[in-house]
């Protein structure tokens, strides 16, 4: 079990948050949609897992290399 | 009587010259994953094509009747080599003798290997890993002369020249800091390996003297941090990954400012079509899309090559073909940013384009530009004087151009997508004007709006009038771009024009001068 930290790769706002804690995930599923510079921006989780903890909520301001959520993989 | 006792000397010396550090510098060397010099160069070059310079340099010890009783060789490695049978001069410190820090031949001939490019006007490969000089390597005699002499000519001249003469890579295996941390950056191409190399001005311990800070050669300057601070290109897995690389990139140019870059036979159909194209774009302007993709069908098949893909990662850079035509291609990922021009993306895309200049590449740009970056931290980072070199390193660019508009082009920034007399397709989905329509209207109607009953319907009312404004059917109408095209045409377009650039590239050789940029 590791728990992999997954950052923002942009300074935006949290449009969506398309999971919830708890939710298993595969490579590449959207776990957030950051909006930043008028695009939408999906943050997607970098390997299979569970969502361990969502940081942020929609409407939240974000940084960029801010970690946003993390999960916990097999 | 025949000279031979003395030929029996040289070959003895020329033997004593390669025996490195000895049987445990080369054994520390190879125990922290690390090549040698000589191993290093093999790898690099075609198989058996290097011909050494200085084979028999050494700091030698004599004794009084002038037997020589020791033997340290140069530790600087330096000669011509074949790379896809093109000649090329490659050099690199001994780590295996004094940490690299140069003695005194080994000092000589790594200057050297520079002028050797520039005379001899072939590329340049560095295989960079030492400290630099040394505070023991310094002081003169008390009574003899110290220095260089004031009417020397800079030390660094040739460094700087050579830049503009010949294609220049620089490869770090080890750890690189002080002077060859210099030579590093001076170079058209850098490359570090991930787990070997590091790259600093001043290593741990200068830094801990000066600062107080206690920090890892690579904290200060692993891949991790150089993939970011943009002074190297790309990262390799490996040293043999950036020897692959080097040999990859110099494939793209020519042997020197003089020559043209080598067009080469073309497997892949120049009138290929692909029919993803068609559905690249979204047609939701906000959802996003790998613009890697795009450039991949375009570009000859498996020839692209990106450069610095995490410094300013809104802008994309990389050397392709094009019917078998080496360009630099150009393209902003909206992935980033949208693919606003950031100060690093400004300062990538003006440095991508001075190379581009100074080899004779033509540049092939996809044009995806919502403008500068704006914000508090882009206020900060300087970002509109590097973003408008950018512009004007665009404007006076001196080689053949193609902009393809694929999808967006608002404001000043978007000048720097397009050189002189540049060949300009555009595909369905491009939207272009000073300001995109959603802060734009906002602005520039504000007093209208706020003026009417219901002000949200008003702006929604103006931005759907400009939206109608902004089809791309008039500018291709009004001869404001060349062609509106399908984009599956896109390939086809560019590699005709490549075939009509080429009586242009065959008259743009020599070397290149940039003026003064913001």
């Amino acid at each position: 079990m590791a728990r992999v930290q997954i950052e923002s790769e942009v300074t935006g706002n949290v449009w969506k948050v398309e999971v919830a804690a708890g939710d298993a995930v595969r490579e590449g599923d959207v776990l957030i949609i950051l909006e930043s510079m008028k695009m939408e921006i999906p943050v997607e989780a970098p390997e299979a897992g569970k969502v361990a903890e969502l940081l942020v909520a929609p409407e939240d301001s974000v940084e960029e290399d801010q970690v946003v959520a993390v999960i916990e993989t097999a | 009587m025949s000279w031979e006792p003395e030929v029996k000397e040289i070959e003895r010396r020329r033997k004593l010259a390669q025996v490195q550090g000895g049987k445990d510098g080369i054994a520390r060397q190879h125990a922290s994953g690390r090549l040698t010099i000589r191993e290093r160069i093999e790898a690099l070059v075609d198989e058996g094509s290097f011909q050494e310079q200085g084979l028999a340099t050494a700091i030698p010890d004599y004794d009084e009747d002038d037997n020589l009783t020791g033997y340290v060789p140069a530790n600087y490695v330096v000669g011509f080599g074949r790379i896809e049978g093109r000649r090329v001069v490659v050099g690199g410190e001994d780590f295996t003798l004094k940490g690299g820090s140069p003695n005194g031949a080994g000092l000589r001939k790594s200057v050297y290997a520079e002028h050797m490019a520039v005379q001899f006007k072939v590329p340049l490969v560095r295989c960079l890993e030492g400290g630099g000089g040394s505070v023991k390597g310094g002081g003169g005699r008390k009574g003899g002369t110290v220095g260089e002499p004031v009417f020397s000519a800079p030390r660094f001249r040739i460094i700087a020249d050579a830049m503009g003469q010949v294609p220049v890579v620089s490869t770090a295996g080890g750890a690189v800091a002080g002077f060859p941390a210099g030579r590093m950056v001076a170079a058209h191409f850098a490359v570090m390996a991930r787990q070997t190399a590091q790259v600093m001005i001043g290593g741990p311990k200068l830094v801990e003297r000066a600062l107080g800070v206690s920090l890892t050669k690579d904290e200060l300057g692993g891949a991790h941090i150089h993939c970011k601070s943009g002074i190297v290109d790309n990262i390799a897995e490996d040293e043999h990954d950036a020897f692959r690389q080097t040999r990859q990139f110099l494939s793209y140019l020519p042997t020197n400012v003089h020559q043209r870059a080598p067009r080469i036979e073309c497997a892949d159909d120049p009138e290929r079509m692909e029919e993803e194209l068609l559905t690249a774009i979204p047609r939701d302007s906000n959802a996003p899309f790998d613009v890697r993709e795009i450039v991949r069908m375009v570009m000859d098949e498996d020839s692209v090559f990106e450069m610095g893909r995490e410094y300013g990662p809104s802008q994309m850079a990389a050397l392709a073909r094009l019917n078998g035509q080496p360009v630099g291609v150009l393209a902003n990922d909206c992935r980033h940013y949208a693919g606003a021009m950031t100060a690093e993306a400004g300062q990538k895309y003006r440095r991508f384009v001075e190379m581009c200049d100074t080899f004779h590449l033509p540049i092939v740009n996809f044009v995806d530009q919502p403008g500068f970056m704006i914000g508090p931290e882009a206020e900060r980072n300087g970002t509109i004087r590097y973003g408008m070199a950018a512009v004007c390193a665009a404007a006076q660019a001196t080689v053949p151009w193609a902009s393809i508009q694929i999808h967006k082009g608002f404001g000043v920034a978007t000048a720097a997508h397009y050189g002189p007399n540049a060949y300009v397709l555009a595909w369905p989905s491009v939207e272009s004007g000073a300001l995109p329509l959603e802060g734009g209207v906002a602005v520039a109607f504000h007093r209208e709006i706020a003026a009417a009953e219901n002000p949200d319907e008003k702006r929604r009312e103006i931005e759907e009038q400009l939206r109608q404004a902004r089809s791309p059917f008039p500018r291709a109408e009004s001869f404001a771009v060349h062609e509106l095209i399908d984009p599956r045409e896109t390939r086809p377009m560019l590699c005709r024009w490549v075939d009509w650039i080429q009586p242009q590239l065959e008259e743009l050789t020599g070397p290149t001068t940039f003026m003064m940029r913001p």
